[in-house]
């Protein structure tokens, strides 16, 4: 009896003066089996030949990145990626900073107004996705209708090799700029009034008190949306492969969305796994990049 | 005297018995009772109109049947899953056109022949020459069958009876004759509202199903007889041509992005006077509820190609047993697969509106009573008989190379050149093909 307790107190005081490492253990545990497990996992597949359901990995070296640099659908896939992003994390940028300078005044109704516009950033991405697919239709969405009944010419909208992506960029924008203006609306909030006043006082002009004060004090801010905005959007999913699974033909397949295709339906989890690991890469080396950016911003 | 009699008398009765033993009941239907199997399923009509009936099976057995049925995405990628993994799988549906390659390369098919040839386990009533051979060849990986049909599929060529006799056009019995009809309704205007000529699948790998008719009806395959790809061959770039020039100049904007979903609704819009789809969507075009042109359509078969030829795809459901399920138990997995593809299961099915790989069921009078659109089936026959069961690249990645071959496709449809991206495709084909 007595020895165990002693036993018991012994344990007692072991874990006591470890408390930093028993206390988070069950959390690490957990983290570690569902994310640095699957991510090593992955990264041994980039380095095997496996067609799901047939045989084991075999390990073929990087003959998966040999491959992947002859392969036309990859290079495509970039095309596709750095167009659909840099279109629309520009747009949304541009557009997000403007409305946020526009909301960033006292006028009637202004909290309405706020509500109903961030909305379409509020919604499932998926159902609303579906709801622009049929909007989006040639023959039978609204869309095209609104345009002819206007007068102007129908589009082919996603159906067309050469409008997909704008189109595209259009639906990410309409999403997403509200997110832009919310981050950017709360920057502006907490800008220290002394530099606009003594502006104003100095007699300069709203553009000017907009492109030598209010942007360089905003700018921070600016790309820490950016970056948030920019993890979702290079990886952008969900919305693609609801309206055109990257079609027609491979007009929008994003390199995500090729990775995608050869695991998931090529069944390829050698070769798939490597093109994730190069969407990573890419999102990666953006964000260095974009923290870099930030870290050089003068202080607010 | 007496004695001889009765002895006689015995004999003759004994020998009756015996006879009558061997003639009547060759199948024990009970050698295999107490066995419990288990069966994975796609939640297809097919499966609806069976479970219900499973009980009568087991009564006549006394073989217990476990079934479990899931949508189809779920179903496929549960069934891979659970026989890769080695689970307790003895039996389950397959659509061979899609995935028969694959899984006997794995090793997850039995074949049945065996089974189908054993006097001891095969009733003389099942009677296997009563299924198309059509199918029974679709159900075939080299020359073993490895699955019995239970739901039957073909394209055919559908068209507005009403519009054909009022404008006066003949049923296209040929490519050429399909393009002109197409043209001259092509912008037509009808109630108000402009016609497209035919309606085609255009999404890429998801149109090859129907293409693939267009192709072997051309006279094209797809691999020449080295076992590269043909679709660099005359032939293939004619059809990858005319069904994209067909779409582009007589089909509804956006073609490429046209699956069947799309694709079938604007026929049953009313907006479009044929399309070439599968022939059970006439389920859908004729449902008053979802269809504007329901009363109003004719079936025909594919039109003939510039040589003559009609050769459209099968398609099928069949049921498979496993060959990781033991003896014991793939024998009781016969039993109940062959009682599921009887004659009269096969009509019953057919009469709830599953389509059988049984002529018998077709040319029953139950069928023929209730038949709405004897057009529909006599077409139907005819393209069961003609049709071709590979309808599918003959390779094990089968999602791969329809992808490849959808890219052509696309640029067909978008008036690219074709030779080009036909000869691209070969190339990249013969690269990817895995057997």
């Amino acid at each position: 009896m007595i020895a165990m307790n002693r036993a018991l107190s012994a344990i007692s005081r072991f874990v006591n003066r470890r408390q930093a490492f028993f206390f988070p253990a069950p959390a690490v545990a957990v983290l570690f089996l569902i994310i640095v497990l699957p991510i090593a996992f992955n990264l041994y597949l980039t380095f095997t030949k496996w067609t799901i359901g047939l045989g084991e990995p075999r390990f073929i070296g990087l003959a998966n990145f040999v491959e992947l640099f002859g392969d036309e659908r990859v290079w495509n896939g970039v095309k596709v990626m750095v167009y659909f992003s840099g279109a629309s994390l520009a747009l949304e940028l541009a557009l997000g900073l403007m409305i946020a300078l526009y909301f960033n005044r006292a006028f009637k109704g202004n909290e309405l107004v706020q509500a109903i516009y961030i909305i379409p950033f509020a919604a499932t991405p998926v159902a609303v996705a579906l709801i622009w697919r049929i909007m989006l239709n040639p023959e039978i969405g609204v869309l095209n209708y609104l345009l002819t009944s206007v007068g102007l010419p129908p589009s082919l909208w996603v159906s067309s090799a050469q409008a997909v992506v704008p189109t595209l960029v259009m639906v990410d924008v309409w999403k997403w700029t509200p997110m832009i203006t919310l981050i950017v609306l709360a920057g502006l909030k907490s800008l220290p009034q002394d530099p606009f006043e003594a502006a104003r006082i100095d007699g300069a002009n709203a553009l000017q008190i907009f492109w030598y004060i209010t942007l360089p004090l905003i700018r921070p801010v600016l790309i820490a949306a950016l970056m948030l905005r920019s993890l979702d959007n290079l990886k952008e999913f969900d919305m693609i492969y609801t309206i055109t699974q990257g079609g027609p033909g491979i007009a929008s397949e994003t390199l995500y969305l090729y990775s995608y295709n050869v695991g998931f339906s090529f069944f390829k989890a050698g070769y798939g796994s490597a093109l994730m690991v190069v969407v990573f890469m890419i999102v990666l080396v953006f964000n260095v990049v974009m923290n870099r950016l930030r870290r050089d911003a003068p202080a607010v | 005297m007496r004695s001889v009699r009765v002895v006689v008398a015995l004999t003759v009765l004994l020998c009756v018995g015996l006879m009558s033993a061997t003639a009547f009941a060759a199948v024990d239907w009970k050698q295999s009772q107490g066995t419990e199997i288990r069966f994975l399923m796609n939640k297809h009509p097919f499966t609806t109109y069976i479970e219900p009936k499973v009980a009568e099976f087991e009564k006549l057995t006394g073989i217990k049947v476990v079934i479990e049925a899931f949508p189809e995405d779920q179903y496929r990628n549960k069934r891979t899953i659970e026989l890769n993994a080695g689970g307790k799988v003895d039996g389950y549906m397959i659509m061979p056109g899609q995935d028969d390659l694959h899984y006997w390369k794995a090793g997850w098919l039995q074949p049945l022949d065996g089974y189908i040839a054993d006097p001891k386990l095969t009733d003389p009533s099942w009677d296997p020459k009563d299924f198309f051979a059509s199918f029974a060849k679709a159900s075939s990986v080299e020359g073993k069958q490895i699955g019995i049909v239970i739901n039957a599929e073909t394209s055919l060529l559908a068209y507005r009876k009403d519009l054909f006799a009022k404008f006066k056009q003949k049923v296209p019995t040929t490519m050429k004759e399909l393009e002109q009809v197409a043209k001259f309704f092509h912008g037509k205007e009808v109630d108000g509202k402009k016609m497209v000529g035919i309606t085609l699948r255009g999404k890429g790998a998801a149109a090859t199903s129907q293409w693939v008719d267009f192709l072997y009806t051309f006279g094209g395959s797809w691999t020449n007889s080295k076992g590269q790809s043909n679709f660099a061959s005359a032939e293939d770039i004619a059809a990858f041509k005319f069904y994209g020039d067909l779409l582009r100049k007589y089909g509804p904007q956006g073609g490429t992005m046209l699956h069947w979903a799309e694709s079938t609704s604007s026929f049953m819009e009313g907006k479009a006077a044929m399309i070439y789809d599968a022939n059970v969507f006439k389920a859908l075009y004729e449902n008053p509820k979802e269809s504007k042109v329901s009363g109003k359509i004719g079936y025909a078969v594919i039109p003939a190609g510039p040589k003559g030829k009609r050769l459209p795809h099968v398609s099928n459901w069949s049921l498979s047993i496993s060959k990781t399920s033991p003896p014991e138990r793939q024998k009781a997995a016969w039993l109940f697969v062959q009682w599921a593809t009887n004659k009269e299961n096969c009509l019953g099915a057919l009469l709830a509106g599953v389509p059988s790989g049984r002529a018998s069921s077709w040319k029953s009078k139950e069928y023929k009573a209730g038949d709405k659109q004897p057009d529909w089936t006599a077409a139907t026959m005819k393209s069961f008989d003609i049709g071709q069961g590979q309808w599918n690249p003959p390779v094990i990645n089968v999602p791969e190379i329809r992808d490849i071959t959808g890219q052509v496709i696309v640029a067909a449809i978008e008036g690219k050149d074709v030779t080009e991206a036909a000869k691209k495709a070969a190339e990249l084909m013969d690269k990817k093909m895995e057997r």
